[in-house]
């Protein structure tokens, strides 16, 4: 209990006092997990729709497997990532290990099934009329995917948040694809998990609620985002 | 009315549509012309919205042609998009787009590249023709279902088509409405000459609206009555072959009888009414007390129970003349040959 009120405290210094240190880490973190975000987002939208707006064979399978995607462990991803990345590997050339990149990089190929997956559940969730009326309407194939998609946007919202939330949150590919690197790869899940190791629990707590802070924010906009959308 | 100038404007070939393993639809020939209302008559399951979808090019057919215009639609894709932005249609149970009213009518004409003030003097101009004006800014899915039907109405207009199909456009409105959505089709049929192609299973409203019926059951274009329609077995006996309901038989001509149809049905117009027995040649005849009586401008429908209702339609005059109630007894004469296999 008191690590708990020592922390309390801690946090409340470190954020009213403007710890360039933490913001550093805070700053550091959203950018790379929005990055992420927005690259599994422009992948992982139109895959879904794809997905979820046609009939083919063998898309159970795709499905299931998109569905077991989501479940993909971030220290596999770690493992995988560095297995290609490092200097005598596949991608080693690219020297990408152990940089913000390789971060956005694992966190992106976690987000992406999510996004897809919720992406092809919201489409499938969508009124077989919207395609329809657009089509009486005039619209061509396109037209028809884009006004499908503006119709299940609440649910394809949600879909990138949850996906952002896995992406700003996951600790295991951060940590051994960027390696914690202080000032340079260090995010608040790997600063975390650091300080928590070295008993800095103050530390580790200020930046825990840092962290839920953000994931709060982003679901209040997108909570404002839909009550502006349904209730006027 | 207008007329079309040389090609009728649709004009439909040999039409098989099947689902799965079912045939859904199967007309050999129909010629639709411009400028007219025309009314499909079915109960559910009976092809209406099936061959809607096709003639809007939603639905290919698994077998026949189309043509509009004169033009095989399936053989040029030029044709068909341009068949295709002549008309549109208004679903059974129309879907607004999740914004405002404005932006649902709006939809179309963006797709065509019209000019926002354009597109806006359309909008208004659609509105008013449907009674909504006011209505822009409304949010679509906070309208009554009524006000939505016509909502989508309007967005349909705002897009001046020359074909305009309507899949049951009364069928989830209240009674007020009704009357309001029925002139207004018949206005725009008159005033701008689109053409309305539309589906209900009320014989009445399609005659009320439409120049021309057709009636639809199991797929098939039938002659254009659903009231006498009966279920049964052809059976042949010494005294000929007869349609068995199970609870009356109805005389059926000869040529019939290897016939495995379940369905017969009799138009109204063909039955002879009479207070007296009626001495004909007619083989049918049959004694019933009148159950309902309706009437639509000049026409009176009575159903007559005579172990199966009849329907059997009269002129007013003749109507007056007979001196008719509810609960008269009367009879009921027709020839074999007026009853119909399907």
């Amino acid at each position: 209990m008191s690590y708990f009120t020592e922390g309390l405290f801690t946090a409340g210094r470190l954020l009213f006092t403007v710890d360039p240190e933490v913001y550093g880490i805070v700053g550091l973190s959203l950018r790379i997990s929005l990055t992420a975000t927005f690259l599994a987002s422009l992948v992982g939208v139109p895959l879904g729709f794809l997905i979820g707006s046609r009939d083919f064979r063998g898309k159970a399978i795709v499905v299931i497997v998109v569905h077991t995607l989501m479940a993909l462990p971030t220290v596999v991803v770690g493992l995988l990532g560095y297995a290609i990345l490092s200097r005598q590997a596949p991608l080693g050339f690219l020297e990408l290990l152990f940089t913000p990149r390789a971060i956005i990089m694992g966190e992106f190929i976690l987000s992406l099934p999510i996004i897809t997956a919720l992406t092809i559940s919201a489409i499938h969730g969508l009124d077989r009329r919207a395609v329809l009326t657009a089509q009486t309407l005039g619209a061509g194939k396109f037209r028809v995917a884009w006004t499908s998609l503006m119709e299940a946007r609440y649910s394809v919202l949600a879909a990138v948040i949850v996906g952002f939330g896995r992406a700003a949150s996951e600790v295991g590919s951060a940590m051994m694809l960027g390696g914690n690197i202080r000032f340079y790869t260090r995010t608040m899940t790997t600063a975390i998990a650091l300080e928590t190791s070295k008993g800095e629990f103050g530390f580790a707590l200020a930046l825990g609620l840092f962290l839920l802070l953000v994931v709060f924010s982003v679901n209040i906009l997108l909570h404002l985002f839909q009550m502006r959308g349904r209730v006027r | 009315m207008m007329m079309s100038a040389r090609h009728p404007q649709f004009e439909l070939l040999d039409i098989v549509h099947w689902y799965g393993g079912k045939k859904a639809l199967e007309i050999g020939h129909l010629v639709l012309h411009g400028g007219e209302i025309y009314g499909f008559v079915g109960p559910n399951g009976s092809g209406k919205t099936t061959l809607l979808y096709i003639m809007n090019l939603l639905l290919r057919p698994t077998e026949g042609q189309i043509f509009f215009e004169g033009k095989p639609i399936y053989e040029d894709a030029n044709c068909r998009s341009s068949a295709q932005r002549k008309m549109t249609m208004v679903l059974q149970n129309p879907y607004l787009f999740d914004t405002t009213v404005e932006k649902n009518l709006e939809y179309s004409l963006k797709l065509r590249g019209l000019p926002r003030e354009k597109r806006l003097g359309l909008v208004r101009d659609a509105l008013d023709e449907v009674g909504l004006v006011g209505f822009e800014k409304r949010r679509a899915r906070q309208l009554s279902g009524g006000e939505a039907q016509l909502v989508a109405l309007a967005r349909a207009l705002a897009l001046d088509p020359r074909v305009l199909f309507l899949d049951e456009p009364t069928a989830n409105v209240d009674a007020k409405r009704i009357r309001q959505l029925e002139n207004i089709i018949t206005k725009i049929n008159r005033e701008r000459g689109t053409t309305v192609v539309l589906t209900t299973h009320n014989l009445d409203e399609a005659y009320r609206i439409a120049h021309r019926v057709f009636s639809l059951f199991e797929g098939n274009l039938v002659s254009p009555t659903m009231h006498n329609l009966f279920k049964g077995a052809i059976r042949t006996s010494r005294e000929g072959t007869c349609f068995d309901t199970g609870k009356i038989r109805i005389q059926i001509p000869s040529e019939y009888k290897d016939s495995e149809s379940e369905h017969a049905t009799v138009d109204p117009d063909e039955i002879i009414l009479s207070r007296e027995p009626f001495v004909s040649s007619a083989r049918n005849s049959f004694a019933g007390a009148i159950v309902q009586i309706s009437s639509e401008g000049d026409r009176v429908y009575l159903d007559v129970e005579s172990g199966e209702v009849f329907r059997v339609e009269i002129t007013g005059q003749s109507f007056r003349e007979m001196g008719l109630n509810v609960r008269s007894r009367i009879y009921l004469t027709f020839k074999a040959t007026s009853v119909h296999i399907l």
